[in-house]
């Protein structure tokens, strides 16, 4: 289960989050949680650079994506390394949608094209569609696969 | 969400309000740099702002949808605010009515739908619109927005926040609604006509339309499931595309050979993955063939993310049902098969899936039967060890270990390390690929390959071990922390099986065996029962010789080798991969091994700040779990949890530290007990935070509790510490009072004090130790852990037998007095009055433990004496006398539990020699008293209980109890929790529970009777506050031996304790008769207060009459007790019975009879007076005299009147 996957600005604000199976009153905690993680480690780090935390059994792999910092929680079989590979399929969706590393300012102008892509790739808590054009096809409602 | 301070995320989007938001991406004058402070603050005051905002906003647009004239002012305030919820609203509902026109599209493409992205929710009353567009709109990246919003308003459940997305939290819409605020409109109303709509778009078979086809059921997918009606319609739906294109017809991609493939197939494809996907999410049916059938079809499919999807179901089925799984599944996993396939399908959580089925299904029970089955999906399983990506080889290596749920079983784990030391993978000669390629039927099209090149390479038969090492050790020179995380995991949980292993003695604990050798017998075996046809035993044979000749590892040596690759990891930045590296070493770890390395690895390692006091305690706890694997290792990991304590005592949690304490105490076996407390006990070596107060402690390690707040800490962890020290301590050094390994002979040895602690430090080290520190703790720390000190060794005092128990009563003395060290040996003796002003600031709390230590010494004391009178006087115990004796060991109990959890059948308070004593009376009065009460609530002794149980708070006598002491007691008893365990109360409420009360065993009937209602507070109260009555005892002791004891055993043992230096422990005034010397301090205490036994009838006659009726019963049983003041117990008591005309006597010098029909007297001798009859007493002895007679007639004079 992808529990969370989350946007946040260099200074913590939260651009993007989605939650699965999350009760409402504990998601407060992982905002603040994830935010402060991001605070603390991602100074410094390159692009897409990927880090790494767990809080018992629940992983947590995030990165940093331009002015945008990428978060994402799960558990069970998304352990650490799936999780990157959801993080993978994530990053190269926004740099597609963007063009490049967004700035916060370019991340916002896509919002709606980036929450159509995060709607095709993690879908009720699982990982969906990992390929970039497929992705692509998808959002402009196209089939996956082209004749 | 993202808003704090006023701004929101819809202000970050709208920070420049220009139109075309391609003029604002380019144009720099965007603002995000002012953006608002980080989420974490001020979150919760913001969000109810928006809220607000919110609310307002949709009030006014639902106002301006019902009243146009006032939409053209709202865009121009547009200008200068951001975009709210109801002006985006209103657009959707403007523009949806002229949705046919290009720039209404662009509009709500481009603008109105990106921004309404930002909310959590969407209201129900946009669904009209949405379906209008939904309908008429051609342009489809409108309709993909369509669908996306329809698929929100679904998933809605109706609470606010709980639905997946996230964005601007979002009123109720359907609370809203019902105060008619949006137009009345409500999910319940929408919700069917949305699922109408996409159900019949969903079951649109139109070619053209199969695009839309696929998002319609994704949205339906995302209405909540508890549903079952669109459930059933969905189930429906997705079967029903299923029928039509379930059917794995091959892509016939040989004959026309372009890429593009036939259109039909792929829309086939298309379809086939757009209900697998929706399956996935729906509820598993597990009983039905015919979802099972449909997800079994799903693994031949040729869409990546459906086959995905398919192994996902299986493999949660597969747990259910293995045995229909694999039947299922039979020929897929056949070599050519579509399982085979997926082994080189390009998409890693297949393979995932594919590992965990195989594993399922290969360790199934229900298929015990099938071996062949088995070892098809075994073979699988193995191949995939060679997976390029390490998501997948992780998972083999984690089924092949045993690791494939939460739930932790040690044999399969066991089994799991068994497999992965000696199996062996032997690839198909011939790959899957090659024999498909021959029936042109191959799916070439797939994705690379890559195993097939490696499965040229490594064709020969590999050790798993060998394979899953290699791995392992290159993944560890990876940069990436997912994967040093993930492979540290892997190591851990290869320990973990490890341990199993070593623990069920699996592995015969040569792991220096050429792996080799397992291989080539492996290879032996196999070939016989080997069902693969493809698998030539030649090949095998020849690479057999050729691992001989060139492979010298053993498990051993790979082992070691990867463990020096782990280590090196330690240096990673990352804490939490450090973390787990750390984890891994600690499961890696043998019992046998040095653990040097470990230790300083670890010890560096806390020296670093960062860590995080979570992970710190995640360890501890890992510790926790490694000891429960390997009992063995408890004193390895208790000496690493003594590095933590000593490293970063103000991170990590006493409780954790304390769990583990006791655990590996417990699990530690007679051999590690004392190097188990000596673990515990360096933790009270450490120097306290203060500098300079404890310059006489020398401490190896430095401890870093700089600031307040670790000081704070490392006290809470050395007062945790001491408190486990007293509780365990006896247990420990197996050293209980109750079953002492000192014979209490020996104890006669010890005439001073220093002989004594020489003698009990080589009699019990484990103990002496503990004894040592405690007592230096109770000295000299901060006031809270003396406290906690004192009170240990009280607990210690009453648990263990002699000679701890007087050492500790002696420094406990000390303590009082204030005195230092060197006046242990002078034995002053204590007066009770001057524990205030002692200076250590525990008189008060020392003062009442030193008096039950004294009374049981008394007791002890006055025991030895009677029984070296009776010795003397060669005189049986008469039943009167052992009555007291057991009453005198019952309130002892009672007191001592006040102290500490003792074991009430096997504690004698009284010292070992009263044990025959009480036995003998316990077994006299069993047999007597079970004629006796016939009341049922008084036989269960529950009218005891409901007596207790409805009496008072202690504070009931306040002149005579000092509230200040109750208080301490209270908090204290509190503190440990032993007050509830031990209230005299709870004690029968959970014997009776336990069945005692009603099968009434002897001794809980003696329990009764001699406790007759006595509450137990003014009991308690009194004892603690006569204090005159101890100073009288205090000058009783001398100390005086008996020479005159003759060879019984027990007046050995009674001359042995008498030869002790025991202060107050002998009253040897030997003016006291025979007889007299038993009770002497109660007659004598009688004297200025109330005797306890005049006490103990009294709460009867005080009782409310509701139970006076049980307790009359009672009073009359015990009449004689509650009768006669204290002077009677001065004499020895004679037998009466309870008629009630008799009255007591004794008599006051000897008389010879001078007739027949007169008595023999001996002076001091008790009677009965039957009647007078002039001037002659009619008496009656207990016993037969030196004449034969019991009864006759004696003159008045002789006899007194009790």
């Amino acid at each position: 289960m992808i529990l969370a996957v989350l946007f946040a600005n260099s200074v913590g604000n939260i651009l993007v989050e989605r939650f699965n199976g999350v009760p409402a009153e504990e998601r407060l905690h992982w905002r603040s949680f994830l935010v402060k993680l991001g605070a603390d480690n991602l100074k410094g780090v390159k692009n897409e650079e990927l880090l790494v935390a767990c809080h018992k059994s629940v992983y947590i792999v995030y990165t940093v994506l331009g002015d945008v910092s990428i978060f994402v929680v799960g558990k069970d079989e998304y352990d650490e390394l799936a999780l990157s590979e959801v993080i993978f399929v994530i990053t190269s969706a926004v740099k597609d949608v963007c063009g490049k590393p967004p700035t916060e300012r370019l991340f916002l102008d896509k919002y709606g094209r980036i929450c159509l892509c995060l709607d095709e790739i993690v879908w009720t808590g699982l990982l969906e569609n990992t390929e970039k054009d497929r992705i692509k096809r998808l959002i402009r409602l196209k089939p996956p696969t082209e004749f | 969400m993202a808003d704090s301070s006023g701004t929101t995320l819809m202000d970050l989007i709208t920070a420049d309000p220009g139109k075309a938001p391609l003029a604002s991406s380019s144009a720099p004058s965007a603002q995000p740099t002012a953006l608002g402070k980080p989420v974490v603050h001020g979150e919760k005051k913001s969000k109810k702002a928006t809220l607000m905002q919110i609310q307002n906003d949709t009030i006014s647009a639902a106002k301006a949808a019902l009243n146009p004239v006032r939409a053209n002012i709202m865009p121009q305030r547009q200008k200068k605010k951001p975009v709210s919820y109801s002006q985006l609203a209103r657009s959707i509902h403007e523009l949806a009515a002229a949705s046919d026109q290009k720039k209404s599209q662009r509009q709500l493409v481009n603008h109105v739908f990106p921004k309404l992205a930002v909310y959590n929710s969407v209201d129900p009353s946009l669904a009209p619109s949405l379906l209008m567009l939904n309908q008429q709109c051609e342009e489809r990246s409108v309709l993909r927005y369509v669908y996306y919003y329809l698929a929100r308003i679904l998933s809605d459940s109706g609470t606010q926040g709980s639905n997946p997305g996230g964005g601007i939290p979002t009123p109720n819409w359907d609370a809203l609604a019902d105060i008619d605020a949006v137009g009345g409109v409500t999910r319940a109303d929408v919700v069917p006509r949305v699922v109408q709509q996409l159900t019949s778009e969903a079951s649109n078979a139109d070619i053209e339309f199969h695009a839309r086809r696929l998002q319609a059921l994704k949205a339906l997918t995302y209405s909540p499931s508890s549903s079952s009606e669109i459930l059933s319609k969905l189930y429906e739906i997705v079967f029903d595309i299923l029928d039509k294109v379930g059917d794995a017809k091959k892509r016939k991609k040989g004959v026309f050979g372009a890429k593009g493939g036939d259109k039909e197939f792929i829309i086939r494809s298309n379809l086939q993955y757009a209900s697998m996907s929706a399956l996935r999410r729906l509820p598993l049916d597990p009983g039905n063939p015919a979802f099972l059938h449909r997800a079994v079809q799903g693994v031949s499919f040729s869409d990546p993310v459906a086959v995905r999807h398919s192994l996902e179901i299986l493999c949660e089925l597969a747990a259910k049902d293995p045995y229909a799984m694999a039947m299922a599944l039979g020929k897929l996993v056949a070599p050519g098969g579509a399982l085979q396939d997926v082994l080189h399908l390009h998409d890693v959580l297949a393979r995932v899936s594919l590992a965990r089925l195989c594993h399922t299904i290969s360790r199934a029970r229900a298929l015990d039967e099938r071996p062949d089955i088995k070892s098809q999906f075994n073979a699988v399983l193995y191949q995939l060890l060679l997976d390029p990506s390490e998501r997948v080889c992780y998972e083999a290596i984690l089924c092949i270990l045993g690791k494939h749920d939460n739930t932790e079983r040690t044999e399969e784990r066991a089994a799991g390390w068994y497999r992965l030391t000696r199996e062996i993978l032997k690839l198909p000669e011939a790959p899957s690929v090659t024999s498909k390629e021959s029936t042109g039927e191959s799916k070439d099209a797939l994705p690379p390959k890559p195993t097939k090149e490696k499965s040229q390479k490594t064709r020969r038969p590999q050790p798993l071990i060998k394979l899953v090492m290699r791995r392992l050790e290159s993944s560890f020179r990876s940069f990436s922390r997912p994967v040093l995380h993930a492979a540290a995991r892997v190591v851990q949980e290869m320990g973990k099986s490890r341990a199993a292993a070593f623990a069920l003695g699996l592995q015969d604990v040569d792991e220096s065996v050429n792996i080799n050798v397992y291989s080539e017998t492996a290879d032996s075996v196999d070939s016989d029962m080997n069902e693969n046809p493809f698998s030539s035993a030649g090949v095998r044979r020849t690479t057999s010789v050729a691992n001989r000749e060139a492979n010298k590892d053993t498990i051993a040596s790979l082992l070691a080798s990867l463990m020096e690759v782990v280590r090196t990891t330690v240096a990673c930045e990352c804490v939490y991969v450090r973390a787990m590296v750390i984890k891994a070493l600690i499961w890696m770890q043998s019992p046998h091994e040095s653990f040097e390395e470990l230790g300083s690895i670890i010890a560096s390692e806390l020296s670093d700040p960062s860590w995080p006091a979570t992970l710190l305690n995640d360890i501890l706890l890992t510790l926790h779990a490694r000891f429960k694997a390997t009992p063995d290792m408890a004193v390895t990991l208790l000496e690493i949890a003594r590095i933590f304590a000593t490293k970063v005592p103000g991170k990590i949690d006493a409780d954790v530290l304390q769990l583990l304490w006791k655990t590996c105490l417990v699990g530690a076996g007679p051999d590690g007990k004392h190097t188990a407390l000596e673990a515990v006990t360096v933790v009270l070596d450490l120097p306290p935070p203060q500098p300079g107060s404890m310059s006489g402690l020398t401490s190896v390690d430095t401890v870093s509790a700089s600031d307040p707040k670790s000081a704070l800490a490392l006290q809470r962890l050395v007062q945790a510490a001491i408190w486990f020290l007293g509780e365990n301590a006896n247990y420990a050094a197996s050293e209980y009072a109750w079953e002492s390994v000192t014979p209490p002979g020996t104890a006669l040895m010890m005439l001073d004090a220093d002989k004594m602690v020489a003698a009990a430090s080589s009699r019990n080290p484990t103990l002496a130790g503990a004894l040592t520190r405690l007592q230096r703790c109770a000295f000299s720390g901060s006031w809270e852990i003396r406290i906690v000190a004192a009170q240990a060794l009280t607990t210690l005092a009453i648990r263990s037998g002699e000679p701890f128990r007087l050492q500790i009563y002696e420094f406990l003395h000390t303590l009082a007095q204030g005195g230092v060290q060197s006046q242990i040996s002078e034995m002053h003796l204590s007066n009770g009055e001057d524990q205030g002003a002692s200076g250590t600031g525990l008189g008060v709390l020392l003062s009442p433990m030193l008096k039950v230590l004294d009374e049981m010494y008394m007791a002890q004391d006055d025991l030895i004496k009677e029984i070296r009178n009776h010795d003397n006087a060669n005189k049986e115990w008469t039943d009167e006398e052992l009555k007291k004796l057991y009453e005198t060991h019952e309130r002892l109990l009672d007191l001592v539990s006040l102290f500490c959890y003792v074991p009430r059948m096997k504690y004698l308070p009284l010292g070992p020699i009263s044990a025959k004593l009480i036995d003998i009376y316990r077994t006299r009065h069993n047999i007597s008293a079970s004629t006796g009460l016939s009341d049922p609530a008084v036989a269960t002794g529950i009218s005891e209980l409901i007596y207790e149980a409805t009496k008072p708070a202690p504070v009931e006598e306040p002149d005579t109890l000092d509230d200040d002491l109750v208080n301490v007691w209270a908090a204290n008893l509190g503190d440990d929790g032993l007050w509830g365990k031990n209230a005299p109360a709870m004690n029968r409420v959970n014997e009776f529970l336990a069945g005692a009360g009603t099968d009434a065993p002897d001794v809980e009937e003696e329990n009764i009777t001699s406790r007759p209602s006595v509450s137990y507070d003014d009991m308690w109260a009194k004892t603690l506050l006569e204090t005159s009555e101890l100073d009288e005892d205090d000058g009783r002791s001398s100390g005086s031996s008996s020479p005159d004891s003759i060879g019984s055993v027990e007046t050995s043992i009674s001359s042995h304790f008498g030869g002790m230096n025991y202060p107050s422990l002998f009253s040897s005034k030997p003016s006291y008769g025979t007889e007299r010397s038993g009770g002497q301090r109660f007659s004598s205490s009688s004297v200025s207060t109330p005797s306890i036994y005049e006490d103990l009838g009294s709460p009867i006659r005080e009782e409310p009459p509701s139970y006076s009726s049980v307790m009359k019963r009672y009073d009359s049983f015990e009449n004689p007790l509650a009768g006669p003041g204290g002077q009677s117990f001065g004499s020895q008591v004679e037998e009466r019975t309870s008629s009630g005309n008799t009255q007591l006597g004794s008599a006051l010098y000897d008389f010879t009879a001078g007739g027949d029909d007169e008595l023999n007297l001996t002076a001091g001798e008790e009677v009965e007076i039957e009647y007078e009859v002039d001037g002659w007493f009619y008496v009656k002895k207990k016993r037969p005299g030196r004449d034969g007679k019991m009864a006759g007639l004696v003159p008045v004079l002789y006899v007194g009147q009790s």
